[in-house]
């Protein structure tokens, strides 16, 4: 099978992409995106519907792969997706500000974004806002309803790129049956 | 051999979004008859059903499938004749009648998928103990059912022979086919049934090792 | 090992009895109303059994397991079925359900004159005599789990 054993998926993948070709394939996404919409404002909003979709799909396989119970806190959400960007982007975002509903992934730079200089016109770009998106789609599928935005970037001068996530509410109509 | 025959796919929504038969077995046997019939038969659902009497390893529940080599739907031959009006004129007999499990249409295949979503709920309503999931394993004589449910809210459904051990590892082996070649599928549409072949083979792949070499080797 | 509790119900599904013995979770509604639900859900489960099976099925018992508890369903010919709710690690509840009905409800329903059928059985002896088997059981009697 292609596959390999869940164990050894978890921890190290085989199955690398070159960093650069990825880099280079996400920058030419954004600069597209930019080059289509007239506002920055609707190319963030593009990035942030982008990410979300990706998030739908991406917790079936985080989720086949870990095989983890579901989360019983906030801490355990953050933790849980602290060790998502550490399986999927090599990243290892720091916990901050953790309270009861809200906490902060920070990433000493902003990912994706190693080359990225803005220019002046994008000055209000969220260059990776599609993580945010990421993890609003993959929360909704284990019924939780978060708010996630970038609040901090390397790219706009900050010292960290800083991803604040908010739990709003409980989808308790969406969970599944025999579960409570 | 214990062989897995089926698995389902039951979206989030209770849908049958997937379906798959793998090792189904075909039960069918052909007999000749004299006049008059030892079976007593009868139009249900569009198939005429044996309700009484066996013979040979054809028994209640089983659907004529042919007479001498004709096929028969809905009560008709293929011919034209009613197949029930045939079989009571004396002058056909002896005739060669074919018998099998009936088996099920896709639209039958759906609605069933479908209708495990609410029996799943209802069996986690009423335990007796609290916090109770709903129907993990269904056990009946001739095979078994295991279900496993996400986190998401997703169904793998296997049905497999009541003897074999570690569906649980194979449901989850089944559930990582999915999010491979389902979900990574940029054009599988979520909720929509799947149609995927990479996933088919690896499926196919994956049942047919556990058959050969059991679960220790996926 | 545990018994939780049990359902009774006549050929045309008619609550005919219920009895608890161990059971955690009160329902939340009245018995009326769980027995039909219990018996939708059970007539509605036999059906997608018939179909779904691979083979002919040629018992009328079945049984499913949760993560808490185990149902184990027996159909005497007559069609009248029961239903008990057990632990998960219960062995053979089919033939205490077998026993059940040769023992309590053939000699206290069928044989009791009074005891009308197809109705919710009423009768104390019946009650105190179902109560005995279940509590002389080895499910119920055994400490282990």
């Amino acid at each position: 099978m292609s596959r390999q054993s869940t164990s050894s998926r978890i921890t190290a993948d085989s199955k690398k992409v070159n960093s650069e070709l990825f880099v280079l394939t996400y920058g030419t996404l954004v600069q597209q995106l930019v080059k289509d919409y007239e506002s920055v404002e609707d190319v963030n909003k593009q990035l942030e519907r982008i990410g979300y979709n990706i998030g739908l799909r991406v917790i079936e396989d985080f989720l086949a792969r870990t095989n983890y119970p579901r989360c019983t806190d906030l801490r355990d959400t953050a933790e849980k997706i602290q060790a998502a960007f550490k399986m999927y982007l090599n990243a290892t975002p720091s916990l901050s500000n953790v309270t009861a509903d809200e906490f902060s992934l920070v990433f000493e730079s902003t990912p994706f974004g190693e080359f990225t200089e803005l220019p002046d016109a994008c000055a209000n770009l969220k260059y990776c806002n599609v993580l945010p998106g990421v993890i609003r789609g993959a929360c909704e599928m284990v019924q939780m309803d978060v708010q996630a935005y970038v609040i901090a970037d390397t790219l706009k001068g900050d010292n960290a790129t800083e991803i604040r996530v908010r739990f709003i509410k409980k989808l308790h109509d969406a969970l599944p049956a025999g579960e409570d | 051999m214990m062989a897995i025959h089926s698995v389902y796919i039951v979206s989030k929504s209770g849908g049958m979004i997937f379906n798959y038969d793998h090792n189904f077995p075909k039960v069918e046997s052909e007999k000749t008859f004299n006049f008059p019939m030892d079976l007593k038969l009868e139009l249900r659902n569009k198939k005429l059903v044996v309700v009484f009497g066996q013979r040979d390893g054809i028994c209640i529940g089983q659907t004529l499938l042919s007479i001498n080599g004709t096929l028969v739907n809905g009560g008709q031959m293929e011919s034209g004749p009613d197949a029930l009006e045939y079989l009571s004129d004396e002058t056909k007999f002896p005739v060669s009648l074919r018998f099998g499990r009936t088996r099920m249409t896709t639209n039958e295949k759906m609605f069933l998928g479908s209708m495990f979503y609410p029996l799943y709920a209802i069996a986690s309503q009423i335990s007796p103990e609290p916090h109770s999931s709903g129907i993990q394993v269904l056990e009946a004589e001739t095979f078994k059912l295991h279900c496993l449910q996400t986190l998401t809210g997703v169904k793998f459904i296997a049905i497999c022979d009541p003897r074999l051990q570690g569906m649980e590892i194979i449901l989850r082996k089944i559930y990582e086919l999915y999010a491979d070649y389902v979900l990574k599928n940029p054009f599988y549409a979520l909720e929509m049934p799947i149609r995927c072949d990479l996933f088919n083979d690896n499926l196919k792949v994956l049942l047919e090792t556990i058959e050969r070499t059991g679960i220790t080797n996926v | 090992m545990t018994i939780h509790n049990l359902y009774i119900f006549d050929r045309n599904g008619t609550l005919m009895y219920y009895g608890e013995w161990n059971r955690k979770k009160a329902g939340t509604m009245n018995k009326e109303e769980e027995g039909k639900l219990v018996y939708g859900m059970l007539f509605s489960l036999r059906s997608f059994l018939e179909k779904i099976s691979p083979l002919d099925l040629k018992d009328n018992s079945f049984c499913y397991r949760t993560s808490k508890y185990k149902m184990n369903y027996w159909e005497s010919p007559t069609g009248v079925k029961f239903v008990m709710n057990t632990d998960l690690s219960s062995p053979n509840v089919k033939d205490l359900l077998r026993l059940i009905y040769q023992m309590v409800y053939v000699e206290y329903v069928v044989k009791n004159p009074v005891c009308p059928m197809g109705e919710y059985i009423h009768s104390e002896l019946f009650a105190q005599k179902l109560d005995e088997v279940v509590k002389s059981s080895l499910i119920y009697t055994s400490k282990t789990s």
